[in-house]
């Protein structure tokens, strides 16, 4: 190996790496075992569905875009029919939209819960993971109750929502939350004592508040850094007025603090659907909703687990979409792993990279090619 | 002639060859079972372990490009080896070692660091970028554990006044542990053992978020087979040498296998405790703490050895 | 609140643009020349007023000959969108990465997709699309028709 020594000494992860479990590419430049630059190249599980959406209708789109993440999935599906909703001008009654926000808070515990067993994983900390996958099952079930499903719920329709707040799922979210606050509290316990822990967490990914804030990083991954940015709190959507949450900041910037702003974010979420559940109001679940929406365009942005959701909804009058733009919380966050990872150690990069949440399938959205031989397809 | 056959049958069925094997993949299934059901899984069957080798052995081995090829296949060889070889010194379930000379324990040392170093020549000789970091883990863990580990044993045998594994075996039969006394010896040599055998959380040679499968990435069929069972086979001979020095004795197989056992849950439970060491806080670790740690037990051993007896 | 951060925002960049519009009581719609784009985003950036949130991509169609990308910032509820529209067969618009460097991905994802060139954006390579993708066919233009896909094959 001649000469290897003097070039640089690219490190791959991905697009087929254990460290990533979804495809995207990153090359890291080491120095030994410090990381000099990074670069990234997505794209590898593109299903077109910005472009999908323009030959659908309104309502199928909306089931298409609900697929664009397999883990924040309702909170797409809820964001475009907002944004429709408020182009046709037609609000979904307000039991329909308490049902929707107490799913998005159970789908933000069942996200963040993902997302502490992975990061775990990334530190070597298998057992924390196995324990934080086991007791998400909880939050899984309690989705199961509504729909049937534990992923892509499909609990919206333009206008209203499919399923109702009953017996049964008021039992299975109150005793599910019960369980899971009381196992929460042993994992911040952890996330806050465990010394080898620690040592993989603290200091490592550090953003400082004035980088989050030049660097336009959102979510939890912001609120770690101290930029409070909360798009339930800033730009209240569905009750999130009558049922606030109080926002979580952390002071610190680093991996610690990201574990210990989602953890606390968590208990914000059950107390709020708790609250919901409890206060519930009466009423429909869905009004008459029209097939042509007006002419007109709409930004609708909402608070996914990882960030703030951005939705940018165009209506020619028709009754297909004439765009629809969807900006994506990790995106936003990609360029805090391409900067912060510079100088540090290429042990603590899938620790880095994982500190954001990434959901790669969310980045990529609009174009799939299909080999066929001498051909290409796109669909 | 009947001899000969005495000592082929010492070195293939027992106590080396097969039976330490076998015990190797016993002693895996039950690591793994106990880190599951640490974790709330459910573990491997019983016969997982086996069922991989056989897999493993019986699948193609796929020798990439850019490798030396005779190193990459004698490799694997070499690391089995030794491991198999160092198991022929030690105490193995309670019987006396099938070979027994002065030094010895030297030895069974340079034996056991042969698979680490196996292993890292392995990785180097692949033109695979995960393997070469893996390599370069592997090697700086190498020269980390690998002093304060042989202090550790060393200390024991000060005490015997031999450096025969044999004979320091003898002199602690149906005495107090030496682990209560030695205590701090026996840490080491337990934490010592884990990072011999890239276990978590020393286990960032092979951390597969950062590096895949570090040194053996590329590593497929037999040759993964080999490397794998020569880490089994480590594991005994290490629990072995440890209990043997430590935990008073192997007097009978029952013994051996209990206090070899109870080590193994020890080791799964630290396993299980914590998170990945960085290597850079792994190398940290035993240089700043391990190295002297043993160091202070050697020196208390000797400065005791002069004043008692 | 929202309206004074509007208001705000408004001022920072008062003279800068074309025209305005309100589509929604959070939102300011501005039209831009491309050449005021750099200028407005320096405002905005240079006061902390919010962060770019999106670059969106908006093909008008063929007869129209209009291309014309949003630059949306939030701040807050507050959204103001900076409006730059520029004809079909020769959509440029200065890059805006020298102010704030994390545009790159969304320049890189409006380029691919667009067919916009994003003068001096310092990363020109594709994001989202493969490597083996035909130069010059931008599938988020009216004019791209999604190919149908391959007929199942027959029981």
């Amino acid at each position: 190996m001649p000469g290897l020594q003097k070039e640089k000494f690219i490190v791959p992860i991905g697009p087929q790496h254990p460290a990533l479990k979804e495809p995207a590419h990153f090359e890291f430049t080491v120095d030994g075992e410090t990381v000099t630059s990074a670069s990234v190249r997505f794209g590898y599980v593109h299903r077109g569905i910005e472009k999908g959406t323009e030959n659908r209708n309104w309502a199928q789109a909306m089931y298409l875009l609900e697929r664009i993440c397999g883990i924040c999935s309702h909170v797409h599906s809820t964001t475009f029919a907002l944004g429709v909703e408020k182009l046709a001008k037609v609000p979904a009654p307000p039991r329909a939209q308490a049902i929707r926000q107490i799913l998005l808070e159970l789908e933000r515990i069942h996200s963040h819960m993902l997302w502490v067993g992975v990061a775990a994983h990334e530190a070597g900390f298998e057992t924390l993971f196995m324990y934080s996958w086991r007791d998400r099952e909880t939050v899984m079930d309690i989705l199961e109750t509504f729909s049937g499903n534990r992923v892509n719920y499909s609990a919206n329709v333009l206008g209203g929502v499919k399923y109702d707040l009953g017996p049964a799922q008021t039992d299975s979210i109150k005793r599910g939350l019960d369980y899971l606050e009381e196992r929460l509290h042993y994992y911040m316990k952890i996330v806050n004592s465990d010394e080898s822990f620690l040592r993989r967490t603290r200091g490592v990914g550090m953003m400082t508040t004035a980088q989050a804030e030049e660097l336009g990083a959102i979510g939890p991954t912001a609120r770690a850094s101290n930029v409070a940015r909360d798009l339930r709190v800033d730009s209240p959507y569905l009750l999130y007025e009558q049922f606030p949450v109080t926002i979580v900041l952390g002071s610190t910037g680093d991996l610690q603090t990201r574990f210990v702003v989602r953890i606390q974010e968590l208990f914000e979420s059950i107390r709020v659907i708790r609250e919901l559940v409890n206060h519930i109001p009466g009423g429909d679940l869905t009004v008459r909703f029209p097939r042509r929406i007006p002419e007109g365009e709409v930004v609708m942005r909402t608070e996914a687990p990882r960030g703030g959701l951005f939705y940018f909804i165009k209506s020619g009058g028709g009754e297909n979409p004439v765009r629809v733009k969807v900006r994506t919380p990790s995106l936003r966050n990609f360029m805090s792993v391409l900067v912060g990872s510079v100088g540090h150690q290429l042990a603590d990069v899938p620790m880095i990279l994982s500190g954001i949440d990434p959901c790669f399938s969310c980045n990529d959205r609009m174009i799939v090619v299909r080999r066929e031989p001498g051909k290409e397809t796109a669909s | 002639m009947s001899m000969e056959i005495e000592i082929l049958l010492k070195m293939l069925v027992f106590p080396g060859g097969l039976t330490l094997i076998a015990l190797g993949l016993l002693y895996e299934y039950i690591d793994r079972k106990l880190m599951a059901r640490f974790q709330n899984r459910i573990g491997p069957r019983f016969l997982q372990p086996l069922a991989d080798a056989v897999k493993l052995l019986a699948k193609e081995e796929v020798v990439p490009q850019g490798v030396i090829p005779i190193f990459f296949v004698s490799l694997p060889i070499l690391a089995l080896a030794g491991a198999l070889t160092a198991g022929l010194y030690v105490p193995m379930a309670g019987f006396a070692p099938a070979f027994s000379l002065p030094g010895d324990l030297i030895i069974v040392i340079f034996l056991l660091g042969l698979l680490t170093l196996s292993i890292g020549l392995a990785g180097a000789n692949t033109a695979d970028r995960f393997s070469i970091l893996g390599a370069t883990r592997t090697l700086t863990q190498l020269f980390s554990y690998e002093a304060p580990f042989l202090l550790a044993l060393l200390c024991p045998a000060i005490l015997a006044d031999t450096w025969q594994i044999d004979m320091v075996h003898q002199s602690v039969l149906g005495r107090v542990w030496l682990a209560l006394p030695l205590f701090i010896g026996f840490f080491v040599a337990v934490i010592g053992l884990m990072g011999k055998l890239e276990l978590a959380p020393f286990d960032a040679p092979e951390a597969e978020s950062e590096i895949v499968a570090g040194a053996l990435t590329e590593y497929s069929g037999r040759g993964l087979a080999l490397f794998r069972l020569g880490k089994n086979v480590e594991l005994v001979v290490g629990l072995t040498l440890i209990a043997a020095f430590y935990l008073g004795g192997l007097a009978n197989p029952l013994e051996f296998l209990l206090k070899t056992l109870g080590l193994l849950v020890v080791v799964a439970a630290l396993q299980a405790l914590f998170a990945r060491l960085r290597i850079d806080q792994t190398v940290g670790m035993w240089w700043r703490i391990g190295a002297l740690l043993a160091l202070a037990q050697l020196l208390i051993v000797v400065i005791l050895k002069g004043v008692i007896l | 609140m929202t309206e004074s951060l509007l208001a705000q925002g408004l001022s920072l960049i008062e003279g800068k643009f074309v025209s305005q519009t309100a589509p929604e009581p959070n939102r300011i719609d501005l039209m831009l020349e491309p050449a005021q784009l750099l200028e407005c985003t320096k405002a905005l950036s240079a006061a902390r007023w919010g962060y770019l949130s999106a670059i969106t991509g908006l093909d008008h169609g063929a007869e129209s000959g209009k291309l014309e990308a949003l630059y949306h910032f939030c701040n807050k509820a507050a959204v103001i969108t900076l409006r730059v529209t520029m004809p079909r067969d020769n959509p440029v618009v200065p890059s805006v990465c020298a102010i704030i460097p994390s545009a790159t991905l969304f320049e890189r994802e409006l380029m691919e997709m667009f067919g916009v060139v994003c003068e001096g954006t310092p990363d020109p390579q594709r994001l989202f699309l493969p490597d083996e993708w035909p130069d010059g066919t931008y599938p988020l233009r009216k004019d791209y028709i999604v190919p149908a896909p391959p007929a199942a094959p027959e029981e």
